[in-house]
């Protein structure tokens, strides 16, 4: 059934992105409300100490400062996943982003000034940096609110996951080769293009309280906040402003936004607190930093036999939803590839650095360039083609992973076929490596929830359609715009079942006052889960349509086609416009409104881990040449090939968009990124010291999409976009390794990193030893030791 | 940060602001690219700042070239370096540094006096203009003026041998005495734009007919206080035939620039990563 469609999978130009490109897009820094104040945090001075006082009474004496706030003014309740986290600290602080007092003011300058005349005295301790002194029977509690002793046998245990399926030792026992290594991978963040951001408004006559916050979840946000107040979910109204940039950053509530909607509150004027790029670098949620140890089997032909899996988290002070990143990770360990046994342990342990938070890819990154690394290793140790081994153990449509997962579709081999050959794999592999300039090629692929992941309650999605008399149509749907361009999905869906065009398509999606309920932008889900919801309401609607066009055309049940603003059947029709003004306006008067709402079928998994926990599955390879420097250690990224199993390219344009953007990620992930850290004080807050790479640095992308058509999905398509990154930091380390020789087990491949490997390697100690040890020294404290 | 702003348009008025203010706190302001960096870093109290951006003077604003030298106005941006045909053609080094400079909004404001008197050590245009041996015109408030080096004008990390009353006004670079030359910028950091140099080697060789180095300018920046002129490594050069140096001779001159490289750690680099590429590159410009 290949049916013709006019605008699901042709090119479309990003609904917003006029808006955006000419700088209406209005986001929450350019809100203005009248009367409204402006607000500052005072964080701590020290990542670790007990608070001995707080001192406020200069800045309440301060002209122009109408709020000053602080723990003991706060009646509110613990936030965060594990409700570990005190929105404004007293007592102690635990890390060096901890909110101490807020203020404010009427203006920016005068909050700023508020801040600066705080005296807070402090004791300072000893901080405990790194997760593996943090499980010592000798450390401290880090987190009080923390349950780690009854759930998990130790204090500073935030968060812990056990899963296993087959018999691991009978496995072992049969395998030929077996690869141990330890991989280690840095704490990045999300560096959106606009920081932070949110402005509050509160009524003290109605008692309702309004937000403008760039959440990527209203519904569970609106929940969040209303807990965090002791508030009735319904009295507050989340509105997104356009938002500038997400990645996973907004999935959790953060303290600064109860502590606006508190200062709102107290003051019964408009709030707005806007971070500085500094406190943004400071004071946003991270990808989690990890140990992980895997070992891994395979037998005499290649085939995997099994793999164990420890992980140490560095969950920082408090439990963010990233602490739950192993629920993702384990999917990569347990089934990507066919193994028939595996055991994971994953644990978050508290420690007094930031707090991890989710990011795009949600643990998948970390996990694949653990796999994917130790897959090249097993190869090696075989004497097999890198290419053939996973070829070897891909898995197949039909499959039902040892985990539970089942795969009605799979593009597995297709997608590594396709990077094998267009990317001249095994040409460049074998290609003699001479001079300066050495290249290399990787692989590596990846397993991401296609259709969403039932993580919550419900991982549905409603929408509500309202056609106008005039043919215009508003989609109001409960999912968000994030930039991911899931808009111009909907209504390039609308225009494909309906036949109304572009510009008389409206989409509502911004209120939750007026929305209906939706999970959230996570998981990749947005188009699966919204296009579903909103094919599911237009079914409802043409019912209607269908009903009303065939009496006015005095027919009998037929077929109708939608097409250019016209209701058709053979040689009949009549304008869409028409069927809607006869609805309302005669009798029985109806509108010519529909809800839907649309739940997938996955399930959630048991208290193993076991399930279908999506709709269906995005399967994707990466080949990626990098040439290295030998001078200098430089690693350049020359091309880049990525297939992926999309089930269905909906909107060409903005797939690519999200591959090339994904692709970003992972390179600098790959290769410059890294929040160095020392003893709970950022080193590099701006991007002058943090190397977020620019688009001078980008390689050419090419793509090929692989069509599954999945039945669960809308005209067959898969979430798409957390998959790009998630490969690439392994196929690139796959691919140096192939370039030089030598084999990296932590990120951020530098220039440094890869010299000194080099140098290593050639005259067994670097020359200029004299430095050497201070070289290590600064290595150690950038996380990483040699 | 509260500041004054007085903006002089001609360089009479200039002066006249600079006399006016020498008993406060002022600081000139050309591009501000690195001025605004300084005052988010270390706010000051009671600033004027005098803005020379709209100077309308040729003397600080043009590019002109005679028998000897060419001339560059203290206002010449990284983009108006770019654009002008006797840099790009004689004077590689100094297009290259250019535009390895931030971005192209930073280039279209940043410019070369602003660059030199920033007087950082990890500064890409100042590493070009010392590799090619380039002199200072300094201006007083009584209309005087004084010429000195680039290398020693700069004295140290921020500091210059500028007096309170002093404005640098000019750069000049002597002409090239040959029209065979190799130069160029090497630029060693994480990202290709919106990068300050971990290491750079700005070199300028001017060749006889048959390939022998007749005039040799090195500079390396961002391993030192100050971007040093190796001129160890220039003398040890002049005179070979660039084509055919030994591989002996190669480190050799290597390790000659090396002897002018002090670098420290930092969060960017370890100073062994720093002489290691400093070695490295230098050793590799003539292959
Ligand atoms: C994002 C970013 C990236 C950058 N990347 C690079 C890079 O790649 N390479 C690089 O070399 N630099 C870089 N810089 C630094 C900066 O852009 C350059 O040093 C630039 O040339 C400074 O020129 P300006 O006109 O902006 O100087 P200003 O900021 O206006 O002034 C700098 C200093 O010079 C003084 N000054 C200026 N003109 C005169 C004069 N005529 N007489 C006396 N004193 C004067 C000022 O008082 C001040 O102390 C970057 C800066 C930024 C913000």
């Amino acid at each position: 059934m290949t049916k013709e469609f006019k605008h699901i999978g042709k090119a479309t130009q990003k609904f917003d992105g006029k808006e955006r490109v000419s700088g209406k897009a209005v986001y929450g820094h350019d809100l203005e409300l009248p009367g409204m104040l402006y607000a500052a945090i005072l964080r701590t001075r020290y990542p670790c100490a007990e608070i001995l006082s707080i001192n406020t009474s200069k800045a309440k004496a301060l002209e122009g400062v109408e709020c000053v706030l602080t723990a003991e003014d706060a009646d509110v309740h613990n936030i965060s996943y594990k409700r570990d986290h005190p929105i404004l600290k007293k007592g102690r602080v635990n890390c060096i982003r901890d909110e101490i007092v807020a203020v404010a003011a009427r203006s920016k300058e005068i909050a700023e000034e508020a801040i600066r005349l705080i005296e807070v005295e402090y004791r300072v301790k000893k901080g405990v940096y790194d997760p593996f002194e943090a499980l010592l029977d000798t450390a401290p509690i880090i987190n009080e609110f923390g349950k780690g002793l009854e759930s998990f046998d130790n204090k500073n245990i935030a968060e812990a996951f056990h899963y296993e399926h087959g018999d691991l030792e009978a496995e072992k026992a049969r395998s030929k080769v077996i690869v141990k290594k330890r991989y280690e991978l840095p704490r990045v963040t999300h560096a959106c293009m606009a920081t932070s951001n949110i402005t509050a408004d509160y009524s003290p006559l109605t008692g309702r309280l309004t937000l403008w916050a760039s959440t990527q979840v209203p519904f569970l946000y609106l929940r969040d906040m209303a807990h965090a107040l002791k508030m009735a979910p319904s009295n507050i109204r989340v509105v997104q402003p356009v938002i500038g940039g997400g990645f996973g950053s907004k999935l959790d509530m953060l303290p600064f936004e109860p502590i606006c909607a508190l200062l709102a509150i107290k003051t019964a004027k408009p709030v707005q607190l806007l971070y500085s790029r500094e406190e943004e670098f400071l004071a946003s949620p991270t990808r989690q930093p990890m140990v992980i140890d895997l070992t891994t089997g395979a037998d005499e032909q290649g085939k995997f036999t099994f793999r164990a899996v420890e992980i140490i988290m560095d969950n920082g002070a408090y439990t963010s939803w990233g602490a739950t990143t192993p629920f993702v990770m384990m999917q990569t360990f347990s089934s990507l590839y066919q193994v028939p046994a595996c055991r994971f342990d994953a644990r978050a342990v508290y420690t007094n650095n930031p707090f991890a938070g989710s990011f795009r890819g949600y643990g998948n990154p970390q996990a694949t360039f653990a796999l994917e690394s130790n897959i090249d290793l097993m190869a090696e140790a075989l004497g097999m083609d890198k290419a053939e081994i996973r070829l070897l153990n891909a898995n197949y449509p039909g499959e039902i992973t040892g985990q539970g997962l089942h795969y009605n579709t799979c593009g597995a081999i297709p997608a590594l076929k396709a990077v094998v050959e267009k990317g001249r794999y095994h040409a460049i592999a074998h290609a003699p490596k001479e001079g300066r300039y050495k290249r290399g090629i990787g692989l590596a692929s990846m397993l991401h929830v296609g259709g969403g992941a039932k993580i919550y309650r419900s991982d549905g999605c409603g929408t509500t359609l309202k056609l106008d008399d005039y043919g215009y149509l508003t989609i109001i749907t409960g999912s968000n715009e994030i930039g991911q361009g899931s808009e111009t999905v909907l209504a390039m869906i609308a225009m494909e079942e309906l036949g109304i065009e572009q510009d008389k398509i409206k989409i509502i999606n911004t209120d939750t006052d007026v929305k209906p309920w939706d999970v959230g932008v996570h998981a990749s889900r947005t188009s699966f889960v919204a296009g579903n919801s909103l094919l599911g309401a237009i079914s409802l609607l043409k019912e209607k349509l269908n009903k009303k066009a065939a009496e006015l055309l005095h027919i009998e049940g037929p077929d109708f086609v939608y097409e250019n603003g016209m209701i058709r059947v053979d040689a009949h029709e009549i304008k869409i416009d028409k069927v809607v003004r006869d609805i309302h306006f005669m009798p029985p008067h109806q509108l010519c409104e529909v809800s839907f709402f649309y739940e997938p079928s996955s399930e959630f998994q048991d208290k193993q881990f076991k399930g279908d926990v999506s709709g269906s599955y995005a399967f994707a390879s990466q080949a990626i040449e990098v040439e290295v420097d030998t001078l200098t250690g430089a690693v350049r990224v020359l091309e880049v090939h990525v297939s992926q199993d999309v089930g269905r390219v909906l909107n060409p344009l903005g797939l690519q968009g999200q591959i090339e953007g994904g692709v970003a990620t992972g390179i600098g992930y790959a290769l410059t990124e890294e929040m160095i850290y020392e003893d709970g004080l950022l080193k590099n807050p701006s991007f002058h010291g943090y190397k977020l790479l620019t688009a001078n640095d980008m390689p050419k992308v090419h793509f090929y999409p692989i069509e599954t058509n999945d039945g669960a999905g809308p005209y067959g398509a898969k979430g798409a976009s957390e998959a790009p990154l998630i490969p690439t930091s392994a196929a690139i380390a796959n691919a140096v390794a192939n370039a030089i020789g030598v084999r990296f087990y932590s990120l951020p491949l530098t220039a440094e990193k890869v010299l000194f490997a080099l140098v290593q390697k050639s005259v067994g100690t670097p020359r200029r030893c004299a430095t050497l040890s201070e070289h290590a020294q600064i290595e150690k404290q950038k996380g990483h030791g040699f | 940060m509260d500041f004054e702003v007085v903006t002089p348009h001609t360089q009479s008025e200039l002066l006249g602001a600079i006399a006016a203010n020498q008993g406060k706190n002022f600081r000139i302001g050309a591009g501000y690219t690195d001025l605004i960096n300084q005052f988010k870093l270390r706010p000051e109290r009671d600033l004027t700042v005098i803005n020379i951006a709209q100077i309308r003077e040729d003397t600080f604003r043009n590019i002109s070239k005679n028998d000897r030298c060419i001339e560059l106005g203290a206002l010449v941006t990284a983009s108006d370096l770019l654009g002008n045909d006797t840099v790009r053609k004689e004077f590689p080094v100094l297009c290259e540094a250019a535009s390895s400079v931030a971005s192209m909004q930073i280039r279209n404001t940043a410019t070369i006096g602003g660059n030199i008197c920033n007087a950082s050590p990890s500064a890409d245009m100042s590493g070009a203009l010392v590799a090619l041996q380039a002199r200072c015109r300094i201006l007083n408030v009584k209309g005087e003026r004084r010429e000195e080096p680039l290398v020693s004008f700069i004295r140290g990390p921020r500091q210059t041998s500028l007096e309170k009353h002093e404005i640098l006004e000019r750069i000049i670079i002597p002409q090239n005495t040959s029209a065979v030359i190799k130069s160029g910028f090497e630029k060693i950091g994480a990202r290709k734009s919106m990068e300050i140099s971990i290491v750079f080697l700005a070199y300028h060789f001017q060749l006889s007919e048959s390939g022998i180095i007749e005039k040799a300018g090195i500079a390396c920046g961002a391993v030192a206080p100050v971007i040093p002129f190796a001129d160890r490594a220039c003398a040890y050069i002049v005179g070979k035939r660039l084509n055919e140096l030994k591989d002996d001779e190669k480190e050799a001159f290597a390790q000659k620039v090396m002897e002018y490289a002090a670098p420290i750690s930092d969060i960017r680099a370890s100073a062994w990563y720093r002489n290691e590429v400093l070695y490295n590159i230098s050793k590799a410009l003539f292959e």
